[in-house]
């Protein structure tokens, strides 16, 4: 498929791991979306959302106000948002969401916004960038596999969820219904499928990576404990790599291999991709390109599948 | 509580249990906990299904199940000076799954929030709140990775407040509001001198 033209454009809600940790996730969705149609503009002077499990732990209401003012820089562009990470999303939607539906939450917010001159108003929506590839309102799956140069064919890629994009799911508002399904979604799968990979089931597919709600900090052991328990599940499905849509997962997953190997004295080596990562892959981007040599673990016996 | 309202006022006796409070139980802690979480904590039966699905329980003593009672039954301190407070990932399964259409998840978050008000917080969120206060990012950039953002085509500094840091003062005001980045320093130095 020929490069089309941008139709849709958003404010390009970064975080904090994937710019300053995984910055191939950065550079991935900016190309590979732009190939998909959808432009992705700097989001100047964003924060952290902030960190849903520190700051929401310590104080709901500097929450609220840290998540809207990313909202009002997005609202002053006069542009939705997208983002990449599931933390991220936790923070930036659901603000959004209960500041739309709550006056009072809203009227604190715009208290503590008037000493920076701005107001939160409520006029944007924000979609995480799984969200703009499923759904064929912005892209859909094949269109996805439209733009694939380079299949992944052969390798079996499995997918971690994460908890924030879709739990809870009385809570969210997605068009597309399947992605409501928080018990076994297979939404994910058939992007997997789309770039040319065979998607695999593994034994508790929804768990959580074990780093969210500041346990990662708190209690390390306790947190790499809830990692280890997915990758023996996944070790068991035999899958020649992960993909998430989530930075803070993938953080847990790749570089807390190395500490599960230090702590615990296991070794998986099972290479760790953001679905971005894949997708910029199965465009023709090269690992050097995506910067899949800052992953903790080696991403080469699965590169060597692929290309 | 307004659980008994409306009842024949025999029943209203009967169900006014005289076990359902304590000594150390303060009954308004229940509605403040709803206050800030939003969620209707006084409706859990107990049936276990957050613990059920919870990723912590089956590696620590943390059960959700027990902190919703102790939201219903007014448990402040035992409650709040429980360390297993701080061992939910915020997964929200339970949430996911609660028949009741309760979210625990904002429960154990609107404790912790209590907590933090008594000085009750594990130093490592404290450490989030002055990483946020100084760059505005909680994993702030690296040369390593400046240099690798260079080689793909990316800006040295992302276009955050990495960039702009001209957007850090009013983020600094958002936290020196609720006095947050004070009260961090203040604890931090306690705990390590």
């Amino acid at each position: 498929m020929s490069e089309s033209t941008a139709n849709h454009t958003f404010a390009f809600y970064l975080g904090c791991i994937a710019p300053n940790r995984y910055p191939g996730c950065e550079s991935a969705s900016i190309k590979g979306l732009k190939k998909l149609g959808i432009d992705l503009v700097p989001l100047k002077g964003a924060s952290c959302c902030p960190a849903p499990g520190a700051f929401g732990s310590i104080d709901l209401n500097v929450f609220y106000a840290m998540a809207a003012r990313n909202l009002v820089l997005a609202e002053q562009m006069k542009m939705d948002i997208a983002l990449l990470c599931n933390g991220c999303y936790k923070s930036i939607w659901e603000v959004n969401h209960k500041l739309k539906h709550n006056q009072d939450l809203r009227d604190g917010v715009n208290e503590v916004l008037k000493e920076i001159d701005m107001e939160y108003k409520g006029t944007i929506n924000v979609y995480h960038i799984a969200e703009l590839l499923y759904n064929d309102k912005f892209v859909g799956v094949s269109k996805v596999k439209d733009s694939v140069v380079s299949p992944l064919t052969g390798a079996r890629i499995a997918v971690h969820y994460g908890c924030h994009l879709t739990k809870p799911h009385k809570d969210r508002e997605f068009e597309k219904e399947i992605m409501l399904n928080t018990e076994h979604p297979t939404w994910m799968e058939e992007l997997v499928a789309a770039l040319g990979a065979t998607p695999v089931e593994y034994r508790n597919k929804m768990q959580c990576c074990g780093a969210g709600g500041g346990v990662r900090g708190y209690d390390i052991v306790h947190s790499l404990d809830i990692t280890n328990e997915k990758l023996i599940n996944l070790k068991e499905a035999k899958v020649d790599a992960l993909t998430d849509i989530c930075p803070f997962c993938q953080l847990q997953f790749d570089r807390g291999q190395i500490e599960i190997k230090e702590k615990f004295g296991v070794s998986y080596d099972l290479p760790v991709l953001h679905f971005a990562e894949l997708l910029g892959l199965a465009q023709g981007m090269s690992p050097q390109d995506l910067g899949l040599d800052l992953h903790a673990i080696s991403c080469e016996p699965f590169l060597q599948k692929v290309l | 509580m307004a659980r008994t309202k409306g009842y024949p006022e025999a029943l209203e006796k009967k169900l006014h249990d005289q076990r359902y409070y304590r000594e150390d139980s303060s009954p308004d802690f229940t509605k403040r906990v709803e206050g800030i979480s939003r969620t209707i904590a006084h409706m859990c039966f107990q049936c276990g299904t957050c613990t059920g699905s919870c990723p912590s329980a089956p590696r620590s003593t943390y059960r959700i199940r027990k902190f919703m009672r102790r939201a219903v039954l007014g448990l402040e301190n035992e409650a709040l000076t429980d360390p297993d407070l701080w061992l939910c990932t915020t997964c929200y399964s339970c949430t996911d799954r609660c028949p009741r259409d309760i979210a625990p998840t904002d429960v154990i978050m609107a404790m912790r929030n209590m907590a933090f008000t008594h000085d009750i917080v594990p130093v490592n969120f404290l450490k989030t709140v002055t990483a946020i206060y100084s760059s505005g990012h909680g994993v702030p950039n690296n040369d390593v990775n400046r240099a690798a953002r260079e080689r793909l085509g990316l800006t040295r500094d992302p276009p955050t407040t990495h960039m702009y840091p001209e957007y850090m003062p009013g983020i600094r005001k958002i936290l020196d509001h609720y006095h947050l980045k004070a009260n961090a320093d203040r604890i931090i130095k306690e705990r390590e001198g």
